[in-house]
């Protein structure tokens, strides 16, 4: 089953090894709240709000999750070391949508999906299903922060270590026949990954795709 | 157009679907005490101790098959919830080597149950859902709603998460782990029992013999803390109400809520709170006194049980309680033996996410 979505807002953020400038002082004046944010989390957050959405659902996709959170805690059990709570609260895949939800008192369906390198396709028909079902605009944001220091295992596999893309959809009575199908971006420095996501948000806003739920 | 779950099949460290439910209407915990995760401090834990954690998972998803009326999984949409993926095998090869070079990071993220399990038995399409212990709950939320719009005939939910030190070392530095097996909603509890699980339905839009209705889904975020639940449990009553109101069921027609019920102070003190508030009065009772919290499993484990508490029209009794701490609430004291018509399964986890999950019986 097909269904067309119209992409409202898109956005995306990428560097080869940190993403410098993420506005968090402005985005999160919380001080606390701040500090307390992940890599994933600090890029959700700003791509959210670089699409002006701060309520209603969302569904947030990543492959590896926090990654620095769970080497941390294994390195701190392989030293017999006491874990930080905050640490493992930070280690779950639905760390940066929570801090949206956190932050903007969202207390909407949040949806986290993990599909490998299929995340971004994956999380973009979750996305799909949720506006269909809702009949609202949807946020669907990938972020990707590989970025881990001591695993050459992941930190050399991709030329932009960190990167994130967001789009905001709403589901269009179109016949999908008629309209493209959705594609993955040819982009190769980006991680698999993020390759539907990235496509739309490759300055697609405000055109039609199809997508199988 | 309505979903129905025709089959299923679990492993849990009570076993299998049989000897679960000989067990929850026995009373019988199948928690064991473990020095070996936590260094000087024994922990209740729920293990499987029967084999390797990928064959159980392939298995159980075998035993589903057996019993469906498919051939096969080719034209299935294939759902996993889980929350830590294959990150025991990771710790195995990180703890004796102590660096990285034999992890295979592909085998370290969440979608290893999802590509072990279409290698072994291909399905039409597959995803996977990690939102904590939340994951296989919203696994089943997003399969039915996928049924109601007409987009899958068959749709194969498995919640699967194996036992690692980062979640049983993880919630002892939250200090929520009992040192004996948990006692949910009791007024003396002290904490959860982390434990393993696979468990797997298969979701279609025709009902088969024996089917149980999956009639309503609900979900909602507490947007108030990372760990701890909101303690005027609003959160937990929308998630409730979303999924009666789904399902079209009023409050009073629920005969059975299997309860999150971890057995930490937090989070079931917010749970009856929110039951009080939306249910005058109906049996509950939280099955993790047996089985231990299966974290990501836990939603489509306790969907198992659920289906076998109306099939066989059997309310479980409330294990290890003495003295309930809310009183407001109707704790199954005993093994109540009635119809049931539609019971509900709360699952809640890290960020606040909320899912209820309502199970009707097939008229």
């Amino acid at each position: 089953m097909k269904v067309t979505l119209k992409i409202l807002k898109a956005e995306k953020i990428y560097a080869p090894v940190q993403i410098d400038e993420l506005d968090e002082k402005r985005i999160v004046p919380n001080m606390m709240l701040r500090r307390r944010l992940t890599r994933n989390a600090k890029i959700m957050l700003y791509l959210a709000d670089k699409c002006s959405y701060n309520n209603n659902k969302v569904v947030y996709g990543s492959a590896y999750g926090e990654l620095q959170a769970s080497t941390s805690i294994t390195e701190a059990i392989l030293r017999e070391e006491q874990i930080s709570p905050t640490l493992f609260q930070n280690s779950v895949y639905n760390t940066a949508p929570s801090y949206f939800s956190l932050l903007h008192s969202d207390r909407d369906e949040i949806i986290t999906v993990s599909s490998g390198k299929n995340t971004s396709y994956e999380a973009l028909r979750t996305a799909a299903l949720q506006a269909l079902i809702s009949q609202e605009p949807v946020l669907c944001v990938v972020t990707e922060c590989i970025n881990i220091q001591r695993i050459e295992e992941v930190n050399t596999c991709s030329s932009y270590l960190e990167a994130g893309a967001a789009v905001v959809i709403d589901v269009i009575e179109e016949d999908s026949t008629k309209i493209s199908e959705l594609k993955e971006s040819d982009n190769k420095k980006i991680m698999e990954s993020l390759k539907h996501i990235w496509w739309i948000a490759e300055n697609k806003n405000g055109e039609k795709f199809s997508i199988e739920l | 157009m309505n979903a129905y779950i025709n089959a299923y099949a679990s492993q849990s460290c009570a076993g299998n679907t049989d000897t679960l439910m000989d067990a929850i209407y026995k009373q019988r915990s199948a928690i064991t005490i473990d020095s070996t995760y936590i260094k000087d401090t024994p922990v209740g834990l729920g293990k499987m101790n029967n084999g390797d954690f990928f064959t159980i998972l392939k298995d159980v998803v075998a035993q589903v098959l057996e019993t469906s009326n498919l051939s096969n999984f080719h034209d299935t949409l294939l759902i996993v919830g889980s929350s830590v993926g294959g990150m025991a095998e990771s710790e195995r090869h990180f703890f004796q080597d102590k660096n990285y070079k034999n992890i295979n990071p592909k085998k370290h993220i969440i979608s290893v149950i999802e590509d072990t399990l279409v290698e072994h038995f291909s399905f039409l399409s597959a995803r996977s859902i990690s939102t904590a212990c939340t994951s296989s709950a919203n696994a089943l939320l997003l399969a039915k709603r996928l049924i109601k719009v007409g987009a899958y005939a068959n749709i194969l939910v498995v919640g699967a998460d194996e036992l690692c030190s980062t979640t049983v070392c993880g919630f002892h530095a939250l200090g929520v782990l009992s040192s004996k097996p948990c006692s949910p909603f009791d007024e003396a509890r002290d904490g959860m029992n982390v434990a393993e699980a696979v468990a797997a339905l298969l979701i279609q839009n025709r009902p088969t013999k024996d089917a149980v209705e999956l009639a309503g889904v609900g979900a909602s975020s507490d947007a108030y803390h990372m760990t701890n639940p909101d303690p005027t449990a609003s959160g937990a009553f929308s998630a409730m109400k979303n999924a009666l109101e789904d399902a079209a069921v009023a409050s009073e027609k629920v005969d059975y809520i299997n309860a999150h019920g971890t057995g930490t102070v937090a989070n079931d003190q917010v749970e009856a709170l929110g039951v009080e508030k939306l249910f005058d009065d109906v049996y509950i009772s939280s099955t993790k006194a047996i089985t231990g919290h299966t974290l990501g499993a836990a939603g489509a484990l306790e969907a198992v049980v659920v289906c076998e508490v109306i099939k066989k029209g059997q309310i479980p009794p409330q294990t290890s309680l003495k003295k309930a701490e809310n009183k407001n609430i109707h704790l199954a004291t005993r093994v109540y033996k009635r119809e049931i018509k539609y019971a509900l399964s709360n699952s809640f986890a890290f960020g606040g996410n909320n899912t209820s999950i309502l199970f009707g019986a097939v008229q």
